[in-house]
């Protein structure tokens, strides 16, 4: 008997050694740069399924405008500040285009970027993505030029009327890390070549890209989907 | 039978030997080993859950995983079951197996049929439960998970090593 208590006394002792090495190891590492996928980058269906985006408006919407962004980048603050409200107000509150929001983050050049793309899904955990994005790009200036910028980001959620604790806890770890990261590769393949790249998409399919992310690109070629729509539901009124 | 001092294990690998616990329990009553088993595993069990669990609560940093893709697995939708991640129903089970284990190696429960009974269940609970999320990462994820591979083995192992309270339940071991 005293030899089975030795044994699960080692087994305590090892297991307490190695999860705690991990939990002390991985606290205050926060992922800030792509990680592995493994097989996923060979499975076209798997990197989509990852590759989940931030989704605005009604998700069962006709029509889809996506973006792919990366909060370091002043041209995508532009967007989201200047030309994204004016979508939201005109197409994604009435219901029949909603907003898909990829990461995708230019690390190479902008070393804050995975981080923060991290730290916006970290705000969607507790249901505040599209206030942090906004507040994000609002205030890009201020946090892009720190070295460090973990902490405003956390005071941002605290800001907004997140939980402080819950958000450090994510913002300090690897969580996210894999969607953001299929989120890029996304974007790789479909031969995104700068942020923001807009697209529009009807219904499945392949998506339209934008040749600008300007407002008047944007409404021009909604609109366009949209009355052949209409056109298409008036002459055939069976399919209302 | 009824006079011997020490009574062959249910679980031990002889098996056979058996006797009256009543009768046996008035001298020096020997732990059943497949309990230890339990005990041991589902130990480990628990080491293995909460590196899951300290994962999905962002506590810890990537998951160490040489074999397979934690990553599609941990960010699937099966993930979670009503919110709460899989893993901490996981930590749950295997500290109540363990607990269970513990209290069925103390001479005054070697006989207890509730004890034997609350182990077959939750050994079976455990062991279904790790054969659907198996099933999951073959079929509808498509993706591995080794340490959900791990804790499959070891719900098996429980399960295999309850197999002897089955004799207990019934009265014959």
């Amino acid at each position: 008997m005293s030899k089975f208590y030795t044994i699960l006394a080692i087994v305590a002792v090892v297991g307490i050694g190695a999860v705690g090495f991990q939990v002390v190891g991985g606290a205050g590492n926060a992922t800030t740069e792509p990680v592995d996928l493994g097989s996923v980058m060979e499975d076209p269906n798997e990197l989509i399924q990852l590759a989940r985006p931030v989704i605005k408006g009604d998700p069962n919407a006709a029509v889809t405008v996506l973006e792919f962004a990366d909060y370091q980048c002043p041209a995508c603050g532009q967007f989201a500040r200047e030309h994204k409200p004016l979508i939201d107000a005109g197409y994604i509150e009435t219901g029949r285009v909603n907003f898909a929001f990829y990461d995708y983050p230019l690390t190479q050049i902008h070393p804050h970027a995975f981080l923060a793309a991290r730290a916006a899904r970290c705000a969607e955990d507790q249901g505040g993505f599209w206030e942090f994005h906004d507040h994000m790009f609002r205030n890009q200036r201020d946090w892009s030029s720190q070295a460090n910028p973990a902490g405003s980001f956390t005071d941002y959620a605290e800001e907004l009327g997140m939980n402080r604790g819950d958000f450090q806890t994510c913002l300090n770890s690897d969580r996210h890390a894999e969607v953001v990261t299929a989120n890029m590769e996304l974007a790789r393949q479909l031969r995104v070549q700068g942020t923001p790249t807009i697209m529009i998409n009807q219904g499945g399919g392949m998506a339209t890209r934008l040749p600008s992310y300007d407002f008047g690109t944007i409404s021009a070629a909604l609109d366009e989907i949209l009355a052949g729509m209409d056109a298409a539901a008036a002459t055939d009124p069976g399919d209302r | 039978m009824s006079d011997s001092v020490t009574e062959t294990p249910a679980g031990d690998s002889t098996g056979s030997g058996g006797g009256d616990l009543g009768s046996a329990a008035e001298g020096v009553v020997e732990p059943p080993m497949n309990r230890m088993i339990v005990a041991v595993t589902s130990l480990i069990g628990i080491f293995v859950a909460l590196y899951l669990l300290s994962h999905s609560l962002g506590i810890t940093g990537s998951l160490l995983c040489g074999v397979g893709d934690c990553a599609t697995v941990q960010a699937s939708e099966y993930a979670k079951i009503a919110g709460i991640p899989v893993s901490a129903i996981g930590v749950v089970g295997y500290v109540a197996l363990l607990v269970l284990a513990l209290l069925g190696l103390q001479p005054a429960f070697v006989g207890s049929r509730a004890v034997s009974g609350l182990l077959v269940a939750g050994a079976t609970f455990g062991f279904l439960a790790s054969g659907y999320f198996t099933y999951l990462e073959a079929f509808v994820i498509h993706a591995w998970c080794q340490w959900c591979v791990i804790s499959a083995i070891l719900m098996t192992v429980i399960f295999v090593a309850v197999i002897p309270e089955f004799r207990r339940l019934r009265g014959d071991a």
